[in-house]
């Protein structure tokens, strides 16, 4: 116990120079304002602004990217409360009851309490990340190549297993992106791999690359249907951004109660946002004493979901930290971000840069308190930006895509590699397969295969060793548990159907 | 339609792990190849079977005509930029490129569309190449800068 409060002074240490808090400043705003942006959520906003991050010290760009990530989550909601077009997955639930409130004058309130939820949700998550993490990441440490191998075949087959969807395009997603893995030079041989000649792929396909590709470019590609849309409100009837004591009375037991809910499905992988929102909302409105309220502007619909959001995103943290395995698209960003700054997590970053850990840790915290106040003064100003047109947005978020990729490598062919693979997801798109464990599997495929060697060799090539080593052999039965579980679900729903 | 992407699903992944001839860095791939084909194959079989398969997956090449020329107009030009960047340097290259993309986004406005490429890229210039300084390709406008 004491041993935390120490890190999380150290963490404190680092997080609290004035260029850092400038930092989680400018990055919390830049995050708030593509968070709102319709259709570009978290993942997006964190892929096309890693380069302003480039030239800072690992600590500060760190913290510059967990502010990002926060205030995209903090501006998700806004449109969603503004114009009923939801920033990104996560924030569809607050359109619900969030939208109906602005119709009947109270945008103040819901964008108020949409901010509180937030920073409560923020801070439980936080309590509960301070206090899981050293003894996971101390657990983590004694892990050999078998059970890192088996972890992350568990995480790989959760991301498709626990997340709505159909199992059979996940899986192509998931042996897709393993392949983008294996290309270029093998590290343990030297043997080149699957680059059909190409010298320009000896190196492998940067994820990054990859990363800015699909979650970027493809999403403009997307917008380009609708791109004759103004966004309309009127500012003046907004409203003071604050709420009465009787909202207050009706959202504080929701927050609390939904905030630990959200953080554990943020811990589990491929359970993100969307699902925590969506699972908040259904509880709220079972355990309401006038559920016909909600979806016609009931407060705690709002309240509810956008606390859980935020403590997910924290939960996503935990096994990005402790272990290096993202849960979902936007902590695989975050993670190929800290991969490109030298920092590598996992649980040896606790023993080995502690600073650095626990210095983002207490970022988040920093950062929570600081989007507080960004959003509920500088809410209307902010919400303004809703009114510049698509049509001017698209083309200046493909640019700085484009320019993050040119400062990634300084190679001109990453541009074809971008483009590409920005097609490719708007195909995979068109045809249901999802792109979170595409993105996932190219991360952790590397890793992955050269455990899964490491393990071989260990065992003489004997396939047993998986299922010798107890820790390595529950999380495979895990994975083939859940793996069941998603068959039986899907039978069941056909017959229902 | 249905046959064309799993055949694109499963042909663009079945040969590769064919290729790779030593023990050690073949048996992962192999395993990956493996499991893609049985991926693919499974969801061929899933959408045949009559009725199943409600939602016709499809990339609606006939259909959204006009987005496919221009996802495929983006794609080349995107090329195109990164090829002349290291040439011609960053202003000119970045201010034809997005003077490009919004004429495709925002037809008819070439007012507006010159003044969001030139800012654009004197923007990011400034952020990036001047503030930040990160290295930037140089070209004859950016030499005759002192920065």
């Amino acid at each position: 116990m004491q041993e935390i409060f120490a890190n999380l002074a150290i963490g404190f240490q680092t997080a609290m120079t004035w260029v850092n808090i400038m930092w989680v400043f400018i990055g919390g705003v830049l995050g708030t304002v593509i968070g709102m942006l319709p259709g570009l959520g978290p993942a997006t906003g964190v892929a096309i602004l890693i380069p302003i991050t480039f030239g800072m010290n690992p600590a500060t760009a760190l913290i510059t990217l967990c502010a990002l990530y926060y205030g995209a989550m903090f501006g998700g909601s806004r449109a969603s409360i503004m114009i009923n077009t939801p920033g990104d997955a996560s924030a569809i639930v607050s359109c619900f009851d969030g939208y109906p409130m602005t119709k009947q004058g109270r945008a103040g309130a819901a964008l108020a309490i949409s901010a509180i939820a937030s920073f409560i949700g923020g801070m439980i998550g936080m309590v509960f990340l301070i206090f899981l993490t050293q003894p996971i990441a101390n657990g983590a440490l004694k892990f050999g190549p078998p059970e890192m191998f088996s972890l992350m075949m568990f995480a790989l087959v959760a991301t498709i297993t626990l997340s709505e969807g159909n199992l059979l395009k996940g899986a192509i997603a998931i042996t897709f992106g393993l392949m983008l893995s294996t290309v270029g030079i093998d590290g343990l041989s030297g043997q080149i791999r699957f680059t059909y000649g190409l010298e320009s792929l000896n190196d492998g396909i940067d994820f990054l690359v990859i990363i800015i590709g699909v979650y970027a470019v493809t999403e403009v590609y997307k917008n380009f249907k609708d791109i004759g849309l103004v966004h309309k409100f009127d500012s003046k009837h907004i409203g003071k951004v604050w709420i009465t004591k009787d909202d207050w009375k009706r959202s504080l037991k929701p927050m609390l109660r939904n905030s630990p809910l959200g953080f554990i499905i943020g811990v589990l992988p491929g359970m993100g946002g969307t699902i925590a929102t969506f699972m908040s909302y259904a509880l709220e409105k079972n355990l309401s004493k006038h559920p016909e309220e909600f979806g016609k502007g009931a407060i705690e619909g709002l309240a509810a979901p956008e606390a859980a959001n935020n403590a997910c995103s924290c939960g996503a943290m935990v096994p990005l930290l402790t272990l290096g395995i993202p849960g979902s698209g936007t902590t695989a960003v975050m993670l190929g971000a800290l991969m490109l700054l030298g920092v590598r997590p996992g649980p040896t970053l606790f023993t080995d840069h502690p600073e650095i850990a626990w210095g983002v840790i207490a970022s988040m915290l920093i950062g929570n308190i600081i989007l507080v106040v960004i959003n509920l003064p500088l809410a209307i100003p902010l919400v303004q930006i809703l009114r510049v047109p698509t049509r001017i947005m698209l083309p200046i978020i493909m640019g700085l895509a484009l320019i993050g990729t040119y400062f990634l490598n300084y190679s001109s062919f990453d541009f074809v590699v971008v483009m590409i693979a920005a097609v490719i997801g708007f195909m995979f798109i068109k045809i249901g397969i999802p792109l979170p464990p595409l993105v996932l599997a190219l991360i952790l495929g590397g890793t992955t295969e050269q455990m899964f060697r490491n393990s071989m060799v260990l065992a003489d090539g004997n396939p047993m060793i998986f299922i010798q080593k107890p820790i390595s052999a529950v999380f495979l039965f895990i994975a083939a548990a859940s793996l069941v579980y998603a068959l039986i679900k899907n039978a069941r729903k056909k017959k229902t159907a | 339609m249905i046959l064309g992407t799993i055949y694109f699903v499963t042909a663009a992944l079945l040969p590769k792990p064919m290729i790779g001839d030593q023990v050690g860095p073949k048996l992962f791939p192999y395993i990956v190849g493996l499991a893609a084909v049985i991926a693919g194959a499974a969801l061929f079989i899933q959408d045949k079977r009559p009725g199943k398969a409600s939602k016709k997956a499809e990339f609606g090449f006939v259909k959204d005509k006009d987005l496919w020329i221009k996802i495929l107009l983006t794609t080349v030009v995107g090329i195109v930029y990164g090829l002349v960047m290291d040439k011609l340097g960053f202003l000119i290259p970045t201010t034809l490129f997005m003077l490009f993309i919004s004429t495709l986004i925002n037809k008819g406005r070439l007012v507006q569309n010159l003044i969001l490429a030139l800012t654009f890229a004197v923007i990011c210039y400034g952020v990036f190449g001047v503030a930040l300084k990160l290295s930037l390709p140089r070209g004859f406008i950016e030499s005759m800068l002192p920065f």
